[in-house]
């Protein structure tokens, strides 16, 4: 970095910000913007706040007229949302991406051969590296597909692997895996569309790198897992219908690859091969990109009531008939205890020392680790193994005295169940408060979206930043909350 | 070393038309230095497509469909299954005190067959029969096993109805009663509990040739589908214990898959569309493949047995091992 950019636009929309003692993304200090936002800062201070606020709803309306929403489970207020869009874009600097990207590669690299292992010989339990016992005790580990061999080897196509940057490093490490069915990445494409069309002016002077590529490579992996070769490849995008949070997804993506959209009733089974439903007739599927959840795709190996899925398919995928993206029994791998060895399978498969930085975990299932969760619960983070999306969780410092006990007595009653970590101090981003109607910094973390097909990871640049639109909150997931900003990677060093 | 055919034949019997029923079974005897599995046939009405494969316990799977829509679906299995005597093998004098020094690393090892499950839970009142069997025992893992299997199988009634195939031990245990499937859970747990690892049996019981010709009222339930357990001893050996007849595993036990509990090893278990009830009837015939004089005698051990459910799509067809 060099000398600080002398600056003398008027602060205008920064006016008063204060970055509140958290590593702030975009100032290092009131007043003074990192280099790669300089650009940035100059163009949103010069705005008028009633340009910004016209913008602001531009955005809005754009989001709305187009359906993208999601939906919140369990709040009883209605279904469908919009996601809330912050106009303020997140630059992550270009060499910092890099370095983001090599170790992401690394991660989803080590979280495949470990599944692939896990399902087949085991190697990793024989030398004792992992204990067989939080392997075989995780609720999403699925002995149903143990010896079950996947189209080229390959488990997690797909993977949202959420990032944060410690303030108190200024270093990205990993909070979680996701490498089920990690939902978001349209949010990706359209909060870009959306910022382009309603802040054309941002890009200005700015060489921001595409995101438009996802559905064509998703594409392309898709077909290469075809049993009957890529020319004939049916493929299909199985949604658990319009109930689902993120329906809106499911009918982007299927539309952006140029595929069907199914629903489990429109799919049939027979002699261990998969059909389509259609006015011709059966059509034969190849491919199912599935965002329904293992314990949901087949009524005859999983849960007998689900109607979500298909009967009969995990015969079809177990035969080779048909592949699935992501594997089935994915879960394994990104269950929040065996999270904690991920830097040991990276040792372990590869031989390499991990790229990016873990966040400690204590598990519960371990005595000593529950006695020091237990005595430390108000200054920790405790998360539920088997969840996502921010349920089943408990912030210490944020809890009242209930909560606290209430989760004790949750922890002491199935410790498996539970691991704990301390409070990551997330990096802030400035943001707009619409109750305020002022920029204050709020908290944000990453989700880049990683496409594995067998031989390397690509990774679109930047992926989800969500933001935790709340003052002082630290939860960033759309279904508590949460918004999301258009992420950039700006093309040369900056 | 005895010869046996085995004809096991399950019938469904809906009062409505249904369709796209499809179905996972567990019908294949074991193949092993024990048992050979001479033959295998597996038949269904209507005809139907299938694929099969082999599980994670090793357990043969057929699955198979029916598309069209149907009033009855018959499946049948036939087999022919040589059974063996067990190799000799010396017997394993490990004491429990040993045990409990290797105990953590026999919890990670044979994870499966030590942790609880859902028909088998670990809970306090098998703590009784726990200090019963080790003050009747010698001390040792074998005797400890053989004293828990002696006490689940004087402690219980045999009462055919007295559960049902979803039960776990903690609805034999209330009642003091269950079938072959609960006593094999009710061991299970004890040993477990205990820390030795221990697995689900499901196959068959071959009626004793005095009775062959009779209709068999005793503790088979005249079903000749059985269940039993077999305990691992310190040496790696499994050795196979019948809490319900009370009497050493021989030749003729036959044993078709093993599981962690009955929810692994379900004989039939499908699903199907339509709003219809449906009668379950089971029916297991055994005979030895040839006489003494080379001919061969049919024996029918089997009284159908008859539930009536009325289910939405999808449904489990009940079968409790007996």
């Amino acid at each position: 970095m060099g000398a600080a950019p002398t600056l003398m636009a008027r602060p205008g929309l920064f006016e008063g910000y204060d970055t509140g003692g958290f590593y702030d993304e975009m100032f290092r200090a009131p007043g003074q913007p990192r280099p790669p936002y300089a650009k940035l800062f100059q163009k949103f201070a010069a705005l008028a706040p009633s340009h910004f606020e016209e913008r602001r709803k531009l955005a809005d309306l754009s989001f709305l007229i187009q359906g993208i929403t999601f939906t919140v489970y369990s709040d009883g207020r209605g279904t469908e949302r919009l996601f809330p869009f912050d106009l303020i874009p997140r630059i992550i600097p270009n060499s910092e991406w890099r370095h983001i990207e090599r170790g992401l590669s690394q991660r989803v690299m080590a979280l495949n051969l470990f599944l692939h292992d896990i399902y087949g010989p085991q190697r990793i339990l024989s030398d004792k590296r992992i204990p067989r016992s939080l392997v075989y005790s995780c609720p999403h580990f699925r002995r149903e597909v143990i010896g079950v061999e996947v189209a080229r080897g390959i488990h997690t196509h797909i993977c949202g692997i959420d990032l944060v940057r410690d303030s108190k490093t200024g270093e990205f490490c990993v909070l979680e895996d996701n490498v089920r069915t990690p939902s978001g990445v349209s949010y990706v494409l359209e909060n870009r569309i959306v910022m382009t069309r309603t802040f054309p002016d941002a890009f200005e002077d700015l060489e921001v790198l595409p995101v438009n590529h996802y559905p064509a490579e998703l594409s392309r992996i898709l077909r290469s897992l075809s049993p009957r070769g890529e020319s004939e490849a049916q493929i299909v995008v199985l949604t658990p219908g319009i109930y689902n949070s993120a329906y809106f997804e499911h009918t982007f993506l299927a539309q952006q690859m140029g595929i069907e959209l199914v629903e489990g009733r429109d799919l049939i089974v027979d002699g261990g091969v998969v059909y389509m439903k259609t006015i011709r007739g059966l059509t034969r599927v190849d491919v199912i990109y599935r965002r329904v959840d293992d314990e949901f795709l087949d009524s005859l190996t999983f849960r007998s009531d689900s109607v979500l899925g298909v009967p009969g398919l995990m015969g079809a995928y177990r035969a080779g008939n048909v592949a699935l993206a992501n594997a089935v029994g994915n879960g394994v791998a990104d269950d929040k205890a065996i999270y904690a060895y991920v830097p040991e399978f990276i040792h372990y498969y590869l031989g390499e020392e991990p790229i990016l930085r873990s966040v400690e975990t204590y598990i519960c299932a371990k005595p000593d680790d529950l006695a020091f969760v237990l005595e430390h619960l108000p200054e920790l983070v405790v998360k539920a193994v088997g969840e996502s999306g921010g349920y089943g969780m408990l912030i210490g410092p944020a809890a009242d005295r209930k909560r606290i006990e209430e989760f004790r007595e949750r922890i002491r009653a199935h410790p498996r169940n539970y691991i704990a970590q301390p409070v990551v101090p997330l990096s802030r981003v400035p943001s707009y408060d619409s109750a305020e109607h002022s920029i204050g910094g709020r908290h944000v973390d990453l989700r880049p979206y990683c496409l594995y097909d067998g031989d390397k990871v690509t990774i679109v640049p930047g992926g989800l930043t969500r933001v935790a639109l709340e003052k002082n909150s630290l939860v960033v997931n759309s279904s508590q909350g949460g918004g999301s900003k258009d992420t950039w990677v700006l093309r040369g060093e900056s | 070393m005895n010869r046996y055919r085995l004809i096991h034949t399950t019938e469904f019997a809906y009062d409505a038309p249904v369709s796209e029923s499809y179905n996972e079974v567990r019908l294949r005897p074991l193949h092993d230095e024990r048992q050979s599995c001479l033959s295998f046939r597996l038949t269904t009405s209507p005809n139907s497509r299938g694929t099969a494969y082999r599980d994670a316990h090793g357990n043969w799977v057929h699955q198979f469909n029916v598309l069209s829509e149907h009033r009855r679906l018959k499946v049948e299995a036939e087999s022919v299954v040589l059974a063996h005597s067990a190799p000799d093998s010396p017997p394993d004098r490990t004491t429990l005190a040993e045990l409990d020094a290797r105990r953590d690393q026999l919890d990670e090892e044979h994870f499966d067959f030590v942790a609880p499950t859902g028909y088998v839970p670990h809970l306090a009142a098998l703590g009784e029969i726990i200090s019963l069997a080790e003050q009747a025992s010698d001390r040792t893992v074998m005797g400890f096993a053989e004293a828990v299997s002696e006490a689940v199988h004087a402690r219980f009634r045999y009462v055919k109805g007295a559960t049902h195939v979803h039960s776990s031990i903690e609805d034999s245990l209330r009642l003091g009663a269950g079938v072959c499937q609960d006593f094999a859970h009710l061991l299970l747990g004890v040993v477990r509990m205990r820390g030795i690892p221990g697995r689900y049996v499901s196959g068959y019981l071959v009626p004793h040739p005095s009775k062959l010709d009779a209709r068999q009222q005793d503790v088979i339930g005249g079903q000749a589908s059985h269940a039993w357990t077999e305990v691992l001893m310190p040496n790696n050996t499994w050795v196979p214990l019948d809490p319900t007849l009370g009497e050493p595993v021989g030749l003729r036990h036959i044993r078709v898959a093993y599981g962690r509990d009955y929810g692994d090893v379900a004989p039939v278990r499908g699903v199907y569309k339509g709003r219809a009830g449906q009668q379950l009837s089971v029916d297991v015939r055994v005979r030895p493949a040839l006489d003494d004089a080379g001919c061969e005698q049919l024996a029918e051990t089997a009284a159908p047995l008859t539930t009536s459910l009325i289910l939405e799509r999808p449904q489990q067809p009940p079968q409790q091992q007996q």
